[in-house]
């Protein structure tokens, strides 16, 4: 019975693989990366270890690939075009790491020969959380401050240059700024002005054209 | 031989349990139009039967006989896989929910557990499979090859992993609290003080973080963006005919179903009531059978906040929406989350 399973859910995963890299449109590659990602959560079960099954799905297939899906709808890329390939060493050293795969494949089927998995509880939620929070405290927190990191790093980037509050518009005529609205980098109380001659020199300079083209239209 | 008669033994638990969930469905969607049009000072279905009680299996008859209509621009497979997506992964985590106690079988000696299966992480196997849902509807959107639906699916993408942080951090306050994942013994934890020491006494908070975010994972008034017909036609079905569309019909309602259910069992002390288990004793069959009807009637009654709600509030704007679930929702089901983590360190009998 457990054999049947894994077959299928091995099957799936490799299948969903080969298709997520044969196919052309990229929504068909993310739909089948959520399928590897089921199956190998599948798989993840039959090794008794439930929690690290769920959270593969609630990450992975739960959030990040949401993300992939909706950026792939939203930019809405139809059919990838075929272009000559530009990085042509790639393709001896995929060859090569292929090679390199299936070797240790192998060698793994030649030389293990007890298959019997042994019983562990590694996987279970409560041997995971006090595994975290005894002997690999400090490999936890360093990772939670990595991520700490990328979450301010990913606000400050996606802060630039939208600096205007939401209902300020851009007036006709000549514009008097504040350096600090102008130059992300002023300080913030610099209060010298800079002095533009058009509506459209001024919201280039804020880096709004986007937003006064629809102040235009209501 | 035992595995088969377990086998067999969980078949015949999974199809009891689908068939009363999917019965009480039904009849949500007519006691849904019955007290929408009480709302609205009129009367509503009711002419399919006493009351308009046959009304659900009228809708059933009626669905699959009509013509089913494919878009010919639209993306064949995709557009196929995409109903289905949404009502599997809505019955799915349907065999999770402890719906009583341990009952005696009448005239045996057998006790079963009122529940499909038990397993060491059902509140993330429910959180993992909810989150999985949102392909249906973004999938749908994509391949009608239509901008209104487009649009219904990119909105709903948005809206649902936005809600789904608040929703899972407003859950945390309930794992630490009862200090497991395993929704029976959640469930348990929740039996002492002659049944009523529900979790919604400790953790108020939540609750109501818990209430609104689901709300809007299951894409329902005020927060129905990706459908909301005054301006997206129907939003991400709008292509959607006959059992298809159905299908999606069915989706939503199971999934407010699952979502009462989960409140229920986290907050409302699941079958808990006070006192039952001192009247019935416990083990009995009365006992089980009492249990499950309370469970049931808890879920009827977050069931029936859903339908008051649908019939009050405007819809909210998409601005809105995002502001309210990121700069409202989340801070405070983080405040949740340090508040009674603060808590169970000063009281730790709590």
């Amino acid at each position: 019975m457990l054999a049947l399973l894994f077959i299928l859910f091995a099957a799936l995963a490799v299948g969903c693989a080969l298709a997520m890299v044969a196919q052309r449109n990229p929504l068909y590659s993310a739909i089948s990366l959520v399928g590897v990602f089921v199956s190998l959560a599948c798989l993840y079960v039959m090794l008794a270890a439930p929690f690290i099954a769920a959270v593969q799905v609630i990450v992975y297939a739960g959030a990040i690939m949401v993300l992939v899906v909706f950026v792939i709808m939203l930019l809405n890329v139809e059919h990838e075009e075929r272009r000559p390939p530009r990085l042509k060493f790639l393709v001896p050293m995929a060859v090569v790491l292929a090679a390199v795969l299936i070797g240790e494949v192998t060698f793994i089927l030649v030389t293990v020969r007890d298959f019997a998995a042994p019983v562990s509880n590694v996987g279970l939620t409560h041997s995971i959380g006090s595994a975290l929070f005894t002997q690999y405290l400090l490999p936890f927190e360093i990772t939670s401050i990595l991520l700490l990191m990328a979450m301010v790093g990913a606000m400050t980037l996606a802060r630039r240059g939208g600096m205007l509050t939401a209902n300020a518009r851009v007036v006709p005529g000549t514009q008097q700024l504040p350096l600090s609205i102008v130059d992300p980098g002023a300080k913030p109380y610099d209060l010298r002005v800079v002095e533009t001659d058009t509506t459209d020199e001024a919201a280039r300079l804020l880096g709004v054209e986007g937003l006064r083209d629809q102040s235009k239209r209501d | 031989m035992d595995t088969t008669i377990d086998i067999i033994l969980k078949f015949v638990a999974i199809t009891v349990v689908f068939v009363v969930v999917l019965l009480v469905v039904a009849y949500t969607v007519l006691a849904e139009r019955r007290i929408l049009g009480f709302i609205q000072g009129r009367l509503g279905p009711n002419r399919v039967g006493p009351g308009g009680l046959l009304q659900p299996f009228a809708d059933l008859l009626k669905f699959i006989l009509k013509e089913d209509i494919v878009p010919d621009k639209s993306t064949r497979f995709v557009y196929f896989l995409a109903p289905v997506i949404a009502t599997m992964s809505a019955l799915m985590t349907m065999i999770v929910y402890p719906f009583g106690p341990d009952t005696r079988i009448p005239f045996t000696s057998i006790t079963i557990p009122l529940v499909v299966t038990r397993f060491d992480v059902a509140l993330l196997y429910v959180l993992g499979i909810t989150s999985v849902g949102v392909y249906g509807i973004m999938l749908a959107g994509w391949s009608s090859n239509n901008k209104y639906s487009l649009m219904g699916g990119l909105r709903s993408s948005a809206q649902m992993i936005s809600y789904e942080l608040a929703l899972g951090l407003s859950l945390i306050g309930v794992i630490l609290l009862t200090g497991t994942l395993d929704l029976t013994q959640i469930v348990d934890r929740q039996s002492a003080w002659y049944g009523a020491r529900w979790l919604i006494l400790l953790q108020p908070l939540g609750f109501i973080i818990y209430m609104i975010a689901a709300i809007a994972e299951t894409n329902r008034v005020p927060f129905d963006l990706p459908e909301a017909e005054t301006e997206l036609v129907a939003g991400f079905h709008t292509e959607y005919s006959a059992m298809k569309f159905a299908l999606f019909f069915l989706a939503e309602y199971i999934n407010m179903f699952t979502v009462a259910m989960l409140a229920t069992t986290l907050f409302l002390g699941g079958w808990n009531f006070p006192f039952i288990e001192s009247i019935f004793g416990r083990g009995t069959f009365l006992f089980g059978l009492v249990s499950a009807i309370i469970f049931l009637a808890k879920v009827c009654l977050i069931l029936f906040l859903y339908i008051w709600l649908r019939g009050t509030l405007p819809r909210f704007r998409f601005d809105q929406l995002m502001n309210f679930g990121w700069k409202i929702l989340l801070p405070l089901a983080l405040l949740n989350i340090f508040l009674t983590a603060t808590l169970i360190v000063l009281f730790p009998n709590l």
